[in-house]
């Protein structure tokens, strides 16, 4: 019997029967899409924390808990627990170290979005040697109250180059300054955190909080929430790092390390859902046998009437295999889709809703899921056929 | 336990009247016996036979009560299953000794026909005679052209596109004797082909099978419990309690 032969009978059983296939097919891409889903779920999020970590070596703020440190400068969460004195900015910013410092001017908001006073010294961050922030759309401000949105602002509230808005002091809710910003320029997504923030020039901050003396307790006079700081060399990074351990003004913290101490915790259920997500596939590759085994035994009369027209054991084998292994392909691609969309879906709500934008790459762990399905399952189904053309005694 | 008294060989053939030199026996059966292991251990035997010889164009019935043994014997004929003890020679080859061959010595070799299912549901009456003939490595315009004048011949001509799920028993018993014989074997082997049909469609399909083997003289054997089956072909083996010729 001829290979093409043996794909044709195969195929016209799978299409045959619409019903029992769709059935079949979306048992197994459910299951698999939620082992998918439940593996990228745990790396992209902590991919998603490595990536907004990634452009800030170290994070200098007032003395407290780093992690709501970086919580407030790297995921731009929380509310900013103080500022560093203008001379302690200062300091940082003159210390031979420092290669580059970045003021951030934290608690003022627009449409619940985080307004960040800075610096243009921000377009100069880089990640592993490529610019960090990248404008888009018009340009980078050059004067007192112009503003660039990031990217993901720009969707959530519209702002294009040329729109004024007002932001307010605190969150939703709270005061509204009364000097507008323009919107000059749209950044490319950085695929963080920063995506959600509206940039302005922390000068145009200062004197919004400097006006009519309001008596905020946030940035004025030079003081600011943050120093986002890139060191001259590692040696350097550690340095700073030990000689203000025990400075009163301020604590030196590397966000990467702190991100990764806070994912530890969350680590834990990370696991978990590894755990789960093997068992999952385990469940998937047992229903998936279960089902070809049973969907191989409804045929048995079919086989039977092949094997009188002298198909081969093996081919009918092959028969059975194929059929097999073609839903278990296609459920398995399915739900792989499915599982991609899915949490590419969740995390998209999740990013808009939080500061958190994983990126999820293509990864040898999640090609594993749906490769080892196909491979166990293909086993299994090679092994349901043999159980199925095995010669019966009427 | 079931047995076969006597064969063939006890009447007077037409070569034997005519004074002509027979032609060679297509089949030849020692005596045979089939055993099968029981789940506790011990052998039970479905089927044994004396010798028996048939010729070329023959048409015999085989009868006997359910669980005589019939499906067993035409299971042995077709090589799905061997003898326990004993031979059965198909054109003076032991067909228990095809080996791998044995499946593609079927292909081509024999017709075989069952009670109900007898085409493949995802099929139409079409396919399942091209399917046939291609496992049977019968030409694809051989296959045509065979397929189209039997579908005409059994009055099946507008039904060809159909499945069979959409035929009628009657219909469905024709397709399945023109895709047992449509890559012209020269043995046909019919299991209670009659035994869901009524008397007329019943008539159609044995005197459709008898004309068409007869045509291309081909051995037909049909396992049987029907009397008007038994009548209608020229030679009877009686297996079971009924044994007799």
């Amino acid at each position: 019997m001829r290979v093409t032969t043996v794909l044709r009978v195969a195929l016209r059983r799978i299409s045959s029967r619409p019903f029992q296939t769709f059935s079949v097919v979306s048992v197994i891409a459910f299951s698999s899409g939620l082992a998918v889903a439940l593996f990228l779920a745990a790396s992209g999020l902590r991919l998603g924390l490595v990536n907004a970590v990634a452009p800030f070596d170290i994070a200098a703020g007032v003395r407290g808990s780093p992690y709501q440190l970086v919580l407030n400068t790297v995921f731009l969460q929380d509310v900013p627990a103080g500022n560093i004195p203008a001379d302690a900015a200062q300091r940082l910013s003159d210390d031979s170290r420092v290669d580059l410092a970045i003021p951030v001017a934290l608690g003022d908001t627009y449409a619940g979005l985080p307004v960040v006073g800075t610096t243009s010294a921000i377009t100069d961050v880089k990640v592993k040697g490529v610019p960090w922030l990248r404008i888009k759309e018009g340009r980078f401000w050059d004067g007192a109250f112009e503003a660039v949105v990031g990217a993901k602002a720009a969707a959530l509230t519209g702002l294009r180059p040329g729109d004024i808005f007002r932001t307010t002091h605190g969150s939703i809710g709270g005061e509204e300054h009364g000097t507008p910003f323009k919107v000059v320029g749209v950044c490319h997504s950085v695929h963080g955190p920063y995506d959600r923030a509206i940039l302005v020039d922390i000068a145009s901050v200062w004197a919004e909080h400097d006006h009519g003396g309001d008596g905020h307790e946030s940035e004025s006079g030079g003081e600011v929430t943050a120093m986002l700081i890139r060191p001259r060399s590692y040696a350097d990074a550690y340095g700073l790092l030990a000689s203000y351990q025990r400075d009163q003004s301020c604590q030196v913290v590397f966000p990467a390390q702190t991100a990764v101490r806070l994912f530890s915790i969350i680590g834990q259920g990370e696991e978990f859902l590894r755990a789960v997500v093997r068992s999952v596939a385990v469940c998937t590759l047992l229903t998936t046998i279960l089902i070809l085994y049973w969907s191989g035994a409804s045929r048995r009369d079919e086989r039977e009437l092949l094997h009188i027209l002298g198909v081969p054991h093996g081919a009918l084998a092959a028969i059975s295999w194929l059929e097999g292994t073609m839903l278990l392909s296609s459920g398995v691609a399915l739900g792989w889709i499915i599982g991609r969309a899915g949490v590419a879906a969740a995390f998209g709500l999740l990013g808009n809703a939080t500061a958190i934008e994983p990126t999820i790459p293509l990864s040898a762990g999640e090609i594993s899921i749906p490769a080892a399905l196909l491979a166990a399952g293909s086993i299994g189904a090679f092994f349901t056929a043999l159980e199925h053309t095995s010669d019966r005694q009427p | 336990m079931t047995e076969i008294k006597g064969d063939a060989e006890k009447i007077p053939s037409i070569w034997q009247i005519s004074g002509e030199s027979p032609p060679r026996p297509l089949l030849e059966i020692s005596s045979i016996r089939k055993d099968y292991r029981q789940p506790d251990g011990s052998n039970m035997t479905a089927l044994r036979l004396g010798p028996l010889t048939a010729y070329p164009g023959e048409a015999i019935s085989v009868t006997g009560p359910s669980g005589s043994g019939k499906t067993t014997l035409l299971r042995m004929l077709a090589a799905i299953t061997k003898p326990t003890f004993g031979e059965i020679r198909f054109a003076g080859q032991d067909i228990a000794r095809l080996g791998n061959a044995e499946a593609a010595w079927r292909a081509v070799s024999v017709g075989y026909i069952f009670q109900d299912i007898n085409l493949l549901p995802d099929f139409s009456v079409l396919e399942n005679l091209m399917l046939a003939s291609e496992i049977s490595h019968v030409p694809v315009k051989a296959a045509e052209s065979r397929a189209s004048s039997l579908l005409t011949r059994l009055g099946l001509d507008g039904r060809k596109d159909s499945r069979p799920a959409k035929l009628s028993i009657g219909e469905r018993q024709r397709a399945a004797v023109a895709r047992a014989v449509i890559h012209r074997p020269p043995m046909i082997l019919a299991d209670e082909p009659t035994a869901s049909l009524d008397a007329e469609n019943a008539r159609v399909v044995i005197r459709m099978l008898t004309e068409l083997c007869a045509e291309r003289r081909a051995l037909l054997i049909v396992a049987t419990h029907d009397d008007a089956v038994r009548r209608a072909l020229p030679r009877t083996v009686k297996i079971g309690s009924e044994a007799a010729l």
